[in-house]
């Protein structure tokens, strides 16, 4: 009667190592190919904003030339449209990075506000030629010192939707403060900003944290005024 | 530092999945020439018995006696002991109208199928041993494909390619993918004398070595697998045929086919458990690499839960802004990490259907599991873990 003969067990040891090495390579290549994929997306949004740029120049051209007409305004308010949609795309391309994946390019960021600044100075000039209704908010904010910013800046962001289910646009325009960014400073400097957070509500200046309904209170009691 | 451990969990998951699915291909590289192909063929044709326990399976047992009394082996040498556990329908009725030369019926006092089978071994003449379930169906070849193994005297037992009927039933058909996949990967795991299980449905013994490591543990919850797993501990050689094909009826509603996979996984993780003494390098693949691989692929499915849940709690009120804008700009290492895995797991998946000539799945069903399977892992995981916790007693 067959019992049964008792295996010599063995540990595949090259399998393993084999496993090993593979493993090992692929995740190699997978952070260089993370890397590569980073530096790109920073050159993608570095070639982004010189678009911006290229479009601010255009209109600060067209407005020379015309002499701040205001029959420029239907020209005037669509590119200024397209101006602020390709810089709320890198301002959201920024954050994400930034937020979701710990990448900081400050140079990049500082660009990011001229451009922002750029805007936020047509936009106001919009205001003036063209009658434009929208809310300008210009919020400063600190990444170093300032344990309220980020909520801050969340509770504009729920503001500016409850808002626009009331018919009222509010544009945003954010400053890092402590960047280093001169464009940030001279804002400051001109609104007298001395405290994170602060808002800016068309040109009238609220420091402190302020919740999602306080900021549609101010914009609402300015548009009733 | 809170980010800090995220972030070395999803290097650790990352790393551990890649490296199992690497151990999955390396296996498949090296025997994928060999690996369909059966034993050399044999004229021995030793004593078998073939044990049927049932409980209440007048619905199924006619077209089971039916299957075994087809089968292709001199009906001498086949001896098949019907164990009746106390069943409270028709079963032993149904049953008794197939006894003859070959085939026995008994009945007993309901005691569970661990029981059941022991006591049909202890009635069992034959040299080779074969334990099914009453509802598996088997074809006309089953035992003179799985009776080639054991002319190495190594081998102790021999498990067969246990598949579902296709039908036009989603879960049927989903259970039949999956149960495809399962017989791929046990194939790949025998290269390495690590299979885990001696499937219910049917599988093969040798009688003097089941008589020298004792019958089936009557009080286990997944039974087949903790005789597998002794066979293992004795150093015996399990083998997967490919080719001797049996047909079982899976749950055919979500309830029952989760309390079926909350049953294996609880009564598995107790077997592994009890068993963790095999850790040893006397025991091999089985011990060094199988057995901890079991207790990691667990806990590193438990992190990966609670690292997706965390990555839901924490994602900020702004991202329903961002996420379209920053589409594309995730891809890291994680994403190439993924990417490879579950490339690798769409070829074995392939590879599971195309190894089997009759097997055909149609891309809708294929889709439907691809994209579903993940939620029936965490149903029954989370409920295991759950029903664990609350020390809940076994029901079948």
């Amino acid at each position: 009667m067959v019992l049964g003969v008792i295996m010599e067990r063995k540990i595949s040891v090259p399998l393993y190592a084999g496993a090993l090495i593979i493993s090992l390579v692929i995740f190699i290549i997978g952070i260089f190919v993370g890397q590569i994929i980073d530096a790109s997306n920073l050159q993608t949004i570095s070639e982004d904003l010189s678009h911006v740029s290229q479009k601010v120049a255009s209109i600060n051209l067209l407005l020379l030339m015309e002499d701040n007409s205001s029959s420029f305004c239907p020209v005037y308010m669509e590119q200024l449209q397209s101006i602020d949609q390709e810089i709320e795309i890198v301002g959201h391309k920024l954050t994400y990075l930034e937020e979701e994946k710990n990448i900081y390019d400050s140079e990049l960021k500082k660009d990011y506000f001229v451009q922002e600044a750029e805007s936020y100075l047509l936009s106001k000039k919009a205001k003036q030629l063209c009658n434009d209704s929208s809310i300008l908010l210009v919020y400063f904010y600190s990444n170093v010192d300032c344990a309220s910013c980020q909520d801050q800046g969340i509770e504009i962001l729920k503001a500016r939707d409850e808002l626009l289910g009331k018919g009222i646009t509010v544009k945003i325009y954010s400053f890092d403060g402590d960047m280093g960014s001169s464009v940030a400073e001279s804002l400051m400097t001109q609104y007298n900003i001395v405290s994170y957070p602060s808002i800016v509500v068309n040109g009238a200046v609220y420091s402190g944290y302020k919740d999602s309904n306080a900021v549609s209170s101010i914009i609402q009691s300015m548009v009733s005024e | 530092m809170a980010i800090d451990i995220v972030t070395l969990l999803n290097y650790s998951i990352a790393f551990f999945s890649l490296f199992v699915v690497s151990v999955f291909l390396l296996l498949y590289l090296k025997h994928r020439n060999s690996y369909l192909k059966p034993p050399k063929k044999t004229d021995w044709r030793p004593m078998v018995s073939v044990i049927v326990p049932a409980y209440n399976e007048g619905k199924y047992i006619s077209d089971s006696l039916t299957s075994i009394l087809a089968i292709d082996y001199p009906k001498d040498k086949l001896d098949i002991i019907v164990v009746d556990d106390g069943s409270t329908d028709s079963t032993y009725e149904s049953a008794k109208k197939f006894e003859c030369q070959s085939l026995r019926v008994f009945t007993k006092k309901n005691g569970g199928k661990g029981s059941a089978l022991n006591f049909g071994i202890g009635k069992a003449k034959g040299e080779l041993i074969a334990t099914m379930d009453a509802d598996s169906y088997l074809t006309k070849n089953v035992l003179l494909e799985l009776i080639p193994h054991f002319t190495d005297e190594g081998v102790m037992a021999v498990t067969p390619a246990v598949k579902i009927k296709q039908s036009n039933s989603w879960l049927k058909e989903f259970q039949r993918i999956e149960y495809l996949m399962i017989l791929f990967s046990r194939k790949l795991l025998s290269f390495i004398d690590s299979v885990p299980v001696t499937p219910g449905p049917f599988s093969m013994f040798r009688a003097s070595v089941l008589e020298k490591i004792g019958g089936f543990d009557e009080h286990n919850l997944v039974e087949d697998q903790e005789i597998a797993l002794r066979i293992q501990a004795n150093n015996y050689k399990i083998k997967s045929s490919m080719t001797a094909e049996v047909y079982t009826e899976p749950p055919d509603t979500v309830s029952s086919l989760l309390r079926q996979r909350v049953r294996w996984q609880r009564g598995g993780v107790r077997n592994y458990w009890k068993y963790k003494f095999m850790i040893k390098p006397q025991y091999g693949d089985f011990g060094m690499y199988f057995i901890p691989l079991n207790f990691a692929t667990i806990t590193a499915f438990f992190v990966l839960l609670g690292l997706m849940v965390h990555s839901v709690i924490s994602t900020p009120y702004y991202v329903k802004y961002i996420w379209f804008d920053a589409f594309g700009l995730g891809v890291d290492l994680f994403t190439f990490i993924a990417a490879f895995v579950i490339i690798t797991s769409l070829c074995f998946l392939y590879l599971s259907i195309k190894s089997f000539k009759g097997e055909k799945v149609s891309l809708r069903y294929l889709l439907l599991f691809i994209i579903f399977y993940w939620y029936l892992m965490v149903g029954y995981n989370v409920l295991f873990v759950l029903k664990e916790l609350r020390r809940e007693g076994y029901s079948w």
